[in-house]
């Protein structure tokens, strides 16, 4: 069963591979529900939730884990937000950002391996899973960011809008749960590390996106308009691959990923 | 008036958020430079950690200045803005979705002002190694600390299940808490938090554990900010109702 369950987490990176070339082929689904990568997220579902009850805990410790979930949350993001109809151009940028991490994580050493007791405990999956799935917000507007970029669009807008909203209070919850999480387990809510100065970059990056749209254009400096606010909307994901990756592999921190 | 106007601007939102992400981007590299500057900084509360170091090595610190500075502006902002537009809100038609931004801001000031206290009139009391059956004081809080009993659950394959202790707090001689101390699981007295952190064996071949005792003032205040900031945020994700717009 353990090596049977591998097969559900390639299944679901055939099926996102397969909308990555659906949609650089122009082809696009009638439905949401009809396409590629909605049966990639029910299998990847299904994958993760078998992958679970292997291993008695929530499949996201570790660099494979991490990035499986990853994945996982960019394309629930955009089941949520790039309908068919005029967000539906933002699959094309965000197919691309779901399949990459599921690659990273078909590179990597797939084995269950055992959780560090700390782990052990609902805070570690709530935290975690908060937070990935911000992240999977925050990808989504990197992907409507581009399209407004390109196309403009108010529907555009809006979803951008949303994903940064959506991935903010995530993100957020996800803070909180770890806050509690680390009180219990290590003494306090806060350490000094980089992954945790960066969560806190993300958090404030995103809390003044959040507070910009509210900015009139016409008052001129910092010359703020959509297209800005767009363009940030879309470098957060620069700054969320930062925390995510960056930290884990350029610097030094005792909070893995 | 123009001091105002620049407290409750969004402009100084948009300009100290972004101060506060180059300041944290560069502290996050120089901590890594100098890591027997930093080592330590969790190792007691910040206030005394920036006293000693910030202001005796200013050079490495100076992110940390910058840091605290736009933290400080973006909760003075926080607070111009909420009275700012309170005062609007109410001077109209008062909904729940134009009240919850200003009740997330009051719980963003909330979380600032409680770590404020944790971080000056907290305690940090980092490892107190104790062998099984044998006794610690607990930095300055007068008690010593006695651990009863060290169980662990290893796997056949070496690393640690999971480890627990048992220990007896003392106050002159006269026991005042006693429970298990586990990951996850501190036992808590009089405001401080007893951690356990590592274990091993002694060279006599008993085993003994490494504690933490931690104390943070602010940690329930923050606590309640910070959930009161998820229900609302959670909130103000349902769109308004027609009369709330």
């Amino acid at each position: 069963m353990e090596g049977a369950h591998i097969i559900l987490f390639w299944l679901a990176l055939a099926a996102y591979g397969a909308e990555v070339g659906f949609r650089l082929a122009g082809v696009a689904p009638s439905s949401a529900w009809r396409s590629p990568v909605f049966a990639g997220v029910l299998l990847h579902a299904a994958f993760l939730g078998v992958r679970w009850g292997l291993s008695g805990h929530a499949p996201m410790a570790g660099l494979f884990e991490s990035l499986t979930v990853f994945s996982f949350c960019c394309a629930f993001a955009g089941l949520v937000l790039c309908s068919p109809g005029e967000t539906d151009a933002a699959w094309k940028p965000l197919s691309i950002l779901v399949l990459l991490p599921q690659i990273g994580a078909a590179l990597i050493d797939k084995r269950i391996t055992p959780l560090y007791p700390a782990l052990d405990t609902p805070w570690f999956a709530s935290h975690v899973g908060l937070s990935f799935l911000g992240y999977g917000f925050f990808a989504a507007g990197l992907a409507l960011g581009i399209v407004y970029l390109r196309d403009g669009g108010d529907a555009v807008y809006r979803a951008a809008g949303r994903s940064a909203l959506y991935g903010f209070s995530a993100f957020s919850a996800g803070m909180v749960c770890g806050g509690i999480w680390a009180y219990y387990a290590w003494g306090s809510y806060w350490i000094w590390t980089p992954k945790e100065i960066w969560s806190v970059i993300v958090w404030i990056y995103f809390a003044t996106l959040t507070h910009l749209k509210f900015i009139p254009a016409q008052e001129g400096w910092p010359g703020w308009t959509k297209r800005v606010e767009m363009g940030a909307t879309a470098a957060g994901y620069g700054v969320v691959l930062l925390t995510f990756l960056g930290v884990s592999l350029l610097l030094r921190s005792s909070h893995s990923f | 008036m123009a001091p105002w106007r620049f407290l409750t601007s969004l402009k100084t939102c948009a300009w100290a958020g972004l101060a506060f992400c180059v300041a944290g981007a560069v502290g996050s590299v120089v901590m890594g430079r100098y890591p027997g500057l930093f080592a330590d900084m969790d190792a007691q509360v910040f206030a005394g950690w920036f006293a000693r170091k910030g202001f005796a090595d200013p050079a490495p610190t100076s992110w940390l200045y910058g840091l605290l500075l736009a933290t400080a502006l973006l909760a003075v902002n926080a607070a111009c803005c909420t009275f700012d537009r309170l005062v609007q809100i109410f001077r109209g038609t008062v909904t729940l979705h134009r009240l919850l931004p200003h009740v997330m801001h009051l719980a963003f000031l909330g979380v600032v002002l409680s770590h404020l206290v944790s971080a000056v009139y907290g305690d940090r009391i980092p490892g107190i190694a104790i062998p099984q059956g044998g006794f610690a004081m607990v930095g300055g809080t007068g008690w010593a600390m006695r651990m009863d009993r060290f169980d662990s659950v290893m796997a056949p394959e070496g690393y640690p299940k999971d480890f627990s202790a048992t220990v007896t707090l003392f106050r002159d001689r006269t026991p005042v808490a006693r429970g298990v101390v586990r990951t996850n699981a501190p036992l808590f007295h009089e405001g401080y938090g007893i951690y356990i952190k590592n274990f091993g064996t002694t060279p006599q071949g008993s085993p003994y554990a490494v504690f933490d005792a931690n104390r943070d003032p602010g940690a329930a205040a923050i606590l309640a900010a910070s959930l009161l900031f998820t229900a609302a945020n959670l909130l103000y994700l349902f769109p308004p109702r027609r009369n709330d717009a």
